[in-house]
């Protein structure tokens, strides 16, 4: 059976993006309309647009990475830190009612929330272009991403440590080390709580920062810390379970 | 004196909403008799984070030291939450 087509109003309607932005993609192959009518009215297939939206990876690192910020589908878009709390509860009601997440449903949203927290935490007042995160999950898939365009690791850590002077040990120092000095900004440890959850139960997490990746899974005890091929500013974080 | 936390909400999990959490009980925290045992009930909360937890439990156990205990729980949030403000603050708390 074919898929429904669906409007270019409607579809920018489901994705909480403008027609301009549709239509801008369309021409991009970003997101391609599957026809156009006589008269000019692009229609979307409804399963293109179901594979687009959980697609949330890609679009995820697509929006960290370019180097300006473009338009995310206003779902996976959070400002501001309430309008993520809400979210996360949201997330949090959701995985309550699946059975394959029960055992880990509180530790899932903890880090979530301690991921997404970090990048408000640690950039209000200073996010370089775009203030506020990337946060979408597919609850079915077992994925939840999170990504932000702020300073970075390395950048908010150098205010305690200025030593610091890579990525890949400022990842280090991030997961691993209790930062116990609280001047110049009040710094929680919130990835080694992250580290903690993780290498104790069934989730993996992927996590870049600048040129600094890192995969963290159950029984992971070192950190594997590798050079990613590509550079982002802020972070993006993958938590599979 | 018991502390209801999921008063607060059953996601207790940034700074900012831990922050407005302690200073909204400070009115409630003023009676309490001195001898008083104060003890945080986690029960009908679902998700504990360190970020809420460092706002409201770790000023309570430097303020109030011994007086100040943690109700026992299963949930594995909980637990997760206050290995690492021991760990990061060097404090013990006591579960009763």
């Amino acid at each position: 059976m074919e898929s429904k087509l669906i409007p270019i109003s409607e579809a920018a309607a489901r994705l909480g993006l403008s027609i301009d932005t549709l239509r801008r993609w369309d021409e991009s192959g970003k997101l391609r309309a599957t026809r156009k009518s006589p008269g000019g009215t692009r229609y979307y297939s409804e399963k293109n647009l179901d594979i687009f939206l959980h697609e949330l990876f890609k679009m995820a690192y697509e929006w960290a990475t370019n180097s300006e910020s473009t338009e995310i589908p206003s779902p996976f878009y959070s400002p501001d830190s309430s309008i993520f709390q809400a979210r996360l509860i949201k997330m949090q009601n959701l995985l309550a009612n699946m059975p394959s997440a029960t055992n880990i449903l509180s530790l899932l949203v903890a880090i979530t929330g301690e991921i997404g927290n970090n990048s408000f935490d640690h950039n209000i007042g200073n996010w370089p272009d775009k203030a506020g995160i990337f946060y979408g999950y597919d609850a079915n898939k077992g994925e939840i991403v999170l990504a932000d365009r702020g300073l970075g690791i390395l950048k908010t850590l150098q205010r305690v440590r200025p030593e610091l002077n890579s990525h890949k040990d400022a990842l280090r120092v991030a997961f691993t080390e209790m930062i116990s000095g609280r001047a110049p900004e009040e710094r929680g440890n919130g990835l080694k709580f992250v580290r903690k959850v993780i290498t104790e139960n069934p989730i993996n997490l992927q996590f870049q920062s600048g040129d600094a990746e890192l995969i963290i899974s159950k029984e992971s005890s070192d950190l594997d810390i590798t050079k990613s091929k590509q550079s982002l500013r802020g972070c993006i974080a993958l938590i599979k379970f | 004196m018991n502390i209801e936390l999921k008063k607060f909400g059953t996601a207790l999990i940034s700074r900012q909403a831990g922050r407005e959490a302690f200073a909204a009980f400070q009115s409630s925290l003023k009676d309490i008799p001195e001898q008083e045992e104060i003890i945080a009930d986690f029960d009908g909360v679902i998700t504990f984070s360190p970020s809420w937890g460092d706002e409201f439990l770790t000023p309570l156990i430097q303020r109030y030291d011994g007086r100040f205990k943690l109700m026992h729980t299963h949930n594995p949030s909980v637990k997760a939450t206050v290995e690492i403000l021991e760990k990061s603050n060097s404090i013990k708390f006591n579960v009763v």
